[in-house]
């Protein structure tokens, strides 16, 4: 292959029709990382979460119930599945899609828990990342009217112009909303409060892997250097 | 800035000057809906106006204006769907958590004498039907077997003659052979292409709407059988 994508040699691509994925060390690293998370989600069991009380040398001790850990466990692995396609799609849409789908399903792992003030931020959560479709979509809808194409590799050759300067800032405002980052990282931390079992962490990897690739698609798209 | 937005040469200036509005009016409808939200007191509520978003971000996605983008509006769709599904839930836990009661996942209303039934069902029937036979084709005969679907629903609660529906069965069938000779027409006597796209689309309609019409027929066999 002889693309260079950011300085880095494209290792290879498979073209499933019009919807291309394509693996460079970065990409191929990221997403090596989250289906080696899923793999751990796979294979983990139920924890018992500990609480000190006040007053009293007695701890408190939080199950989950086996039922509801099976079906928080089948949400996470399909975030860990979709951040793993977001991380190697080489089409603008599909990124848009897994992100919405990540969002989604970070709302459903916590939608059975038994707190009250988690199901509150979750609200909250969702509240944003409904709104946050709107300029995660339109971004994407402006950079295809701007550069006529939603395949990475071909916005890769082409020059940069205003509109797509103002649809990559829309870009930034939808992941930023929809995976729970900074302004909006409040809920999640309280949304992580639940019991139940390490691999809640996928909910944090997913925005953290989301973000770094988010970087990468603007700096194809914007070549500032 | 119409310079930046590619274009074909196709494509008229008056809709190319549209684009620019297009994005602004998108841009605007979703600060409309984020004031009405942020306005709400009721989760519920908020919960409803974030509909207004999903119609901002259609107005982003349709200005494009291409057939890349008209296939990009279905997912932005299914997801603002699959997120109220999901947010909804989360109400329904909240609300099951704080005041103790259980409810079901899919809640079904079972008894259909609601007011519509009754005051309804001709005019409705009517003009659905009239807009199938103007969509024709598969999509006119679905739009019309609703139609029908709907003034069976409603009759049942009245109380129907059971052998009208037998020759709504025979007519089906008739229709269907339209269909088929409409297509042989196509590919025999391709200079009548009119008469067979005619006899095609109608009978495709017909058929598809009697179809949807004995599922309400069928539906109320089963439930005379008590």
């Amino acid at each position: 292959m002889d693309i260079i994508i950011l300085g880095q040699q494209l290792l290879g691509y498979i073209p499933l029709g019009d919807i291309v994925l394509y693996l460079a060390p970065l990409n191929l690293f990221m997403f090596a990382g989250s289906l080696a998370f899923t793999t751990l989600i796979a294979i983990s069991r139920t924890e018992t979460q500990v609480e000190a009380g006040f007053g009293t040398l007695k701890d408190r001790e939080v199950k989950v119930g086996k039922k509801e850990f099976k079906i928080r466990r089948f949400l996470a692995i399909i975030c860990g599945l979709a951040t793993a396609g977001a991380m190697i799609t080489g089409d603008l849409f599909n990124f848009t899609l897994f992100v919405c789908l990540i969002g989604i399903v970070n709302i459903g792992i916590v939608a059975a828990v038994k707190q009250v003030d988690v199901l509150d931020a979750a609200f909250q959560y969702g509240l944003v990342a409904m709104i946050a479709v709107l300029p995660l979509f339109g971004g994407a809808a402006m950079i295809l009217a701007s550069t006529g194409t939603i395949s990475l590799l071909e916005i890769l050759n082409i020059p940069t112009t205003a509109m797509m300067i103002f649809g990559s800032l829309l870009l930034l405002l939808g992941v930023a909303g929809e995976t729970g980052v900074a302004p909006f990282y409040a809920t999640k931390a309280e949304m992580f409060r639940t019991p139940g079992s390490p691999f809640l962490l996928i909910i944090h990897l997913s925005s953290l892997l989301v973000i770094v690739r988010l970087i990468e698609i603007l700096l194809i798209i914007n070549k500032p250097f | 800035m119409s310079a930046s937005v590619l274009v074909p040469s196709v494509v008229s200036p008056i809709v190319v000057s549209l684009f620019i509005p297009a994005v602004f009016t998108g841009l605007i409808v979703g600060l409309i809906a984020l004031m009405a939200i942020a306005y709400q007191k009721n989760d519920l509520s908020a919960l409803i106006l974030t509909d207004i978003v999903g119609i901002g971000m259609l107005i982003l996605v349709a200005a494009v204006g291409t057939d890349l983008a008209e296939a990009l509006i279905l997912p932005g769709l299914v997801v603002e769907l699959a997120e109220i599904l999901a947010i909804s839930e989360i109400l329904l836990s909240r609300e099951m958590r704080k005041t103790g009661k259980t409810a079901e996942l899919i809640p079904l209303p079972v008894s259909l004498d609601m007011e519509v039934m009754t005051t309804a069902p001709t005019f409705l029937a009517i003009i659905l039907i009239a807009y199938g036979a103007f969509l024709t084709g598969f999509t006119g005969g679905a739009v019309a077997g609703g139609g029908i679907l709907f003034y069976v629903l409603s009759q049942r609660v009245r109380g129907v003659p059971s052998d009208m529906w037998e020759g709504v069965a025979g007519v089906s069938g008739i229709a269907w052979c339209l269909w088929l000779v409409g297509f042989l027409l196509f590919f025999v006597f391709p200079q009548y292409w009119l008469l067979a796209l005619f006899l095609a689309a109608f009978g495709v309609f017909i058929k598809v709407a009697l179809k949807a019409g004995l599922i309400g027929v069928l539906g109320r066999e089963e439930f005379n059988k008590k």
